[in-house]
């Protein structure tokens, strides 16, 4: 590991944000979902792995994702989390908000 | 709403939630470890380094609960737990916690209710805080000569001394009342009242004494009330000639009706008059005064048919102040406001009642009190005992406290590695300390629960020592929500006191040291000594207030009667009420007193005006001058006896005779005059034969004896020369009879009961009472002071002691090396001893510096409390560091003798 991956708190909340899409893809446990944010960062994104939990928790608290158990790609026993209706629409506000985020700081870095 | 509805479904799954939370976090490192695995590593690293990318496990796991319950109630849960624990395996200290809490926090709960029920208490009726008090104040009436000159010629009631001399009442004659009463501005109603006393209350044929409360027609108007049944009295019922009706309490109704609506309508006599029952008063009502409960209501007027001639001049004597005054204010109007309006009102009446200079010159002045909490007379019996008291029973928590604070310093000294061991591992410190005070305020909630059951138990006693005995004692605390809040914010308070600083220093952050040898700092050492020094000084306190008025007592039963004070009955009889009349009422009374001195077991029999104790306070007695030839006689109390009176009392007769059967109403009136009476008027001649007169009757009596000096009244108060007269000759309306009996005078009780049953049934017997209590009950309060102090500063030495010995032991146990090595080098025993114990009196030394001057500042406060006692007996103090310095020795014994056997060898092996 020689080059130095970005930790996810340069933006905080971003990491729920990161969770509600990569679920909005397809179901995964929580594992998987670390490794398809890294992967689908091309390793830029590195996620703090423990962090995870806490934030599954939260999102499942607010009901914007749903855990129930399953099978992994590796045959073992795991909570499977799947996005609901309402995480969807908590996805569209996050996707509109980043959005502006960002524009707004391509806005800043780009006046002379 | 659903989120609500989610974490309580959370809380209640939770505990396999937790489970499924575990399970992830490991499949997660276990397939991190597995991917490692794969690129190469062995095993072993690729678990590592799953762990080191995962971060801390157990605090990601504690964050990811979190989410869930929110981290107080989580961590208060775990400190109860812990504490439970902790308390659980230190039984012995545990419980000793808990017992002397209770003890504290049940005194002063119990001390509180009292003082809540007397001071802070308010009348249950609708708005309390719009009653106000009628008083009045004025300059002392005496003059200079001792003259009474004053627009007060009479007073039937309560007069109580003010500031500076001053005389205060809240009797008004009853045309002052009809004045204020007319077209008040500041009242919606002005209503009066005046104590009835008792009467003989019989219902279908079945007499009993009931104390009656005459009101006028606005009283239960004013007071807005409403009847438990029927209707309650009104301005119609209250006018001369109107029909006569009543109102009872509810318990009156209870008891003698069997429920209130059986009551309504029925005939009742009082005093022999036929009475109708219009209505019942609702359960709680207790009139204005707290310090009576009427069993009667009846309307002002119908003192004229119950109290005769007398009531008829009492309407209209300007001079005659008898009548009690309490008024609504009008909504907005303010006391203040009010008094502004009526004290001129009042002046200029009184003004016009005055008749000489002299009365002018201190006319009374009208003022308004608060009448929400009733009438103050509770409040100025009691309120100081209360404050005194209150203040023992605090310094009692405040030992107890100190000791705990005390057992748990030398425990945290214990667990000082552990804490340490807590810190280093990076525990808040904060969060430390709120475990270490969770465990404290569980042992003080604890203590405050059982404090309630001794509370419960105190009140009881406390009544009873208040009431010294008497049946009508109407003062009744309770523990009520008010009281219990109190309770346990006490609780919490103590938990508090006692735990914050142990808390504080054992999680003081020199953790280094306690982790390398496990010995303490010096720090605590102090807070300890400080901690034994308060004890000690506030238990001096407690002693020397528990020895002042043990002394007091002590000095009050040492006072010489004259008259025996063991095995006599007394009782009382009203036969006037019942309807006898002069002369049969003598006779009666005589045949009675014959009756009874022929009980198997009665010596003798005897009757009089009243009680020796109680002399010149029950009526009938005569007060005018008193002359021996053209001596006027200064000082001399009369007293009406029936025949043997000397006998039964075992009074010496030194000449003559004493009053018998001989004396009867067409004979020549007779007296018996005591000793000092003799001396100081006929010097050596023998008084026998000679002369005696009462001006004011007009009577010349007989001396026919001369009897033993014998205490007139009550103990506290100056006692006059005695004269004895025949009672067949002064004929007294209600008598109290004596008889001197083998054994235990109450045992007597039931034949006396039927006797006075078949002579005539509509007469109940009051006030039984054996005269060691009818006595003892005049000094109720001493009695009570000394009891309750005593057993105060037993309670206070003990934990005093507790708390040295436990320091004392601790200290013991931590120099043993020390000790160990003085003894290797040749100290002996006694100097081990010494040692120990010198430390002890040092304290006690610092204790006494402290308290000896504080408690002879505070005992003047008690001064009013002592009789024949200076607050600053040099007995009383050096009788009291005598016993604490005995009992801190005992308590620092132990431990030094403990020290002397501590044995070298092993002493030093074990550092």
């Amino acid at each position: 590991m020689g080059r130095k991956a970005h930790k996810n708190d340069s933006l905080p909340g971003s990491l729920d944000m990161l969770i509600l899409r990569t679920l909005s893809r397809r179901d995964l446990h929580g594992y998987g979902i670390v490794q398809f944010i890294q992967q689908s960062s091309d390793n830029e994104l590195l996620v703090e792995e423990g962090s995870l939990y806490p934030a599954l928790q939260r999102l499942e608290l607010n009901g914007w994702i749903d855990g129930v158990w399953g099978v992994t790609p590796n045959n073992r026993r795991a909570r499977i989390y799947k996005i609901t209706a309402a995480g969807r629409k908590q996805l569209a506000v996050e996707t509109r908000k980043y959005a502006k985020l960002t524009l707004a700081i391509a806005r800043v870095m780009g006046a002379e | 709403m659903t989120d609500v509805f989610r974490r309580l479904r959370y809380w209640i799954q939770s505990a396999r939630r937790n489970e499924a939370l575990r399970e992830e976090m490991e499949l997660h490192l276990a397939e991190t470890a597995a991917e490692l695995e794969a690129y190469g590593m062995t095993a072993e690293c690729a678990r590592a380094e799953a762990r080191r990318r995962f971060g801390n496990v157990g605090l990601k796991h504690e964050e990811s609960r979190e989410i869930w319950i929110t981290r107080f109630w989580s961590e208060l849960g775990q400190d109860v737990r812990y504490a439970s624990r902790t308390m659980a395996a230190n039984k012995a200290f545990s419980a000793l916690a808990v017992l002397s809490l209770a003890l504290g926090i049940g005194a002063n709960t119990a001390i509180y209710s009292f003082m809540e029920s007397i001071l802070l208490r308010s009348l249950p009726v609708a708005d309390p805080g719009s009653l106000v008090v009628l008083n009045w104040h004025s300059r002392p009436p005496q003059n200079a000569d001792k003259e009474w000159a004053h627009v007060m010629h009479g007073l039937q009631g309560r007069a109580w001394p003010g500031d500076k001399g001053e005389m205060s009442s809240g009797m008004f004659p009853y045309p002052a009342f009809e004045m204020l009463g007319d077209e008040n501005p500041v009242f919606s109603t002005l209503f009066g009242y005046f104590n009835g006393q008792t009467k003989t209350l019989a219902v279908r044929g079945e007499a009993a004494s009931a104390s009656t409360e005459y009101v006028t027609g606005g009283y239960f108007r004013g007071l807005a009330v409403s009847p438990a049944a029927g209707r309650l009295i009104g301005s119609g019922d209250d006018r001369p000639g109107a029909a006569p009706v009543a109102v009872i309490s509810f318990a009156t109704s209870q008891n003698r009706f069997g429920g209130a609506p059986n009551a309504i309508g029925q005939s009742i006599l009082v005093d022999n008059v036929p009475f109708t029952v219009i209505g019942v008063a609702p359960p709680d009502f207790f009139g204005v005064d707290p310090a009576a409960a009427p069993d009667l209501y009846l309307p002002l007027h119908t003192n004229l048919l119950l109290d005769g001639d007398r009531a008829a001049r009492m309407y209209r004597d300007e001079n005659f102040y008898w009548i009690e005054m309490m008024g609504r204010l009008r909504p907005g109007v303010t006391m203040a406001q009010a008094q502004a309006v009526l004290a001129p009102r009042f002046h200029q009446w009184v003004a016009a009642t005055a008749t000489t200079d002299g009365e002018r010159a201190k006319l009374p002045a009208l003022t308004l009190n608060p009448g929400a909490a009733g009438l103050g007379s509770l409040r100025r019996e009691y309120s100081k005992p209360l404050y005194v008291l209150l203040a023992m029973v605090v310094l009692i928590l405040a030992i107890t406290c100190a000791n705990i604070a005390n057992l748990l310093l030398a425990r945290a000294a214990a667990r000082r590695r552990e804490m340490a061991l807590r810190l280093s591992l990076g525990a808040g410190r904060f969060r430390v300390v709120r475990q270490l005070l969770t465990e404290s305020i569980m042992l003080a909630s604890l203590g405050g629960a059982a404090g309630v059951l001794f509370a419960i138990w105190s009140v009881r006693a406390l009544t009873f020592l208040f009431s010294g005995g008497r049946e009508n004692f109407t003062l009744h605390a309770e523990l009520n929500w008010h009281v219990l809040g109190v309770t346990a914010a006490l609780s919490v308070v103590c938990g508090l006191f006692f735990g914050l600083a142990p808390a504080i220093q054992a999680t003081r952050p020199d953790v280094m040291p306690a982790l390398k040898n496990g010995r303490g700092g010096g720090a605590r050492r102090h807070t300890q000594d400080v901690l034994v020094v308060a004890q000690i000084a506030m238990s001096f306190g407690i002693l020397v207030a528990a020895g002042l008025f043990v002394r007091t007592l002590d000095r009050l039963h040492s006072i010489p009667l004259g008259y025996a004070r063991e095995n006599i009955l007394l009782f009382s009889l009203n036969a006037r009420q019942a309807g006898h009349r002069n002369p049969g009422i003598a006779t009666f009374y005589e045949n009675l007193r014959k009756r009874f001195e022929s009980i198997p077991g009665v010596k003798s029999a005897t009757l009089s005006q009243s009680s020796m104790i109680m002399a010149g306070e029950a009526g009938g007695t005569y007060m005018g001058t008193i002359k021996i030839g053209a001596a006027a006689i200064e000082g001399a109390g009369v007293m009406v006896t029936g025949p043997r009176f000397l006998t039964t009392m075992q009074i010496p007769l030194l000449a003559g005779r004493e009053i018998d059967d001989r004396d009867q109403p067409g004979s020549t009136p007779v007296a018996v005059i005591s000793e000092e009476l003799a001396r100081t008027y006929f010097g050596n001649e023998n008084p026998v034969g000679r002369r005696i007169t009462f001006v004011d009757d007009k009577r010349d009596l007989e001396i026919v004896g001369v009897s033993g000096n014998v205490r007139y009244g009550r103990l506290k108060e100056e006692s006059p020369m005695t004269v004895f007269v025949a009672a067949r000759q002064f004929s007294p309306d209600r008598v109290t009879y004596a008889l001197r009996t083998a054994g235990d005078p109450l045992r007597y009780v039931q034949s006396v009961v039927e006797i006075v049953r078949e002579a005539d049934s509509g007469i109940p017997v009051k006030d039984v009472v054996t005269q060691a209590a009818e006595i003892d009950r005049t000094i109720s309060r001493e009695v009570m002071f000394a009891k309750l102090c005593t057993a105060f500063a037993v309670l206070a030495l003990l934990m005093a002691c507790v708390g040295l010995y436990g320091t004392m032991s601790y200290k013991v146990a931590r120099q043993t090396g020390e000790i160990g090595i003085r003894m290797a080098l040749g100290a002996r025993r006694g100097a081990v001893v010494w040692m120990v114990l010198r430390r002890v009196l040092l304290l006690a030394a610092a204790g006494l510096a402290i308290s000896v001057p504080a408690a002879l500042i505070a005992s003047r406060l008690v001064k009013s409390f002592l009789f024949d006692t200076q607050p600053n007996d040099p007995g009383t103090l050096a009788l009291a560091g005598a016993v604490l310095l005995s009992a801190v020795i005992l308590a620092g014994y132990a431990p030094a003798r403990r020290a002397s056997r501590i044995d070298p060898l092993a002493a030093l092996r074990q550092d």
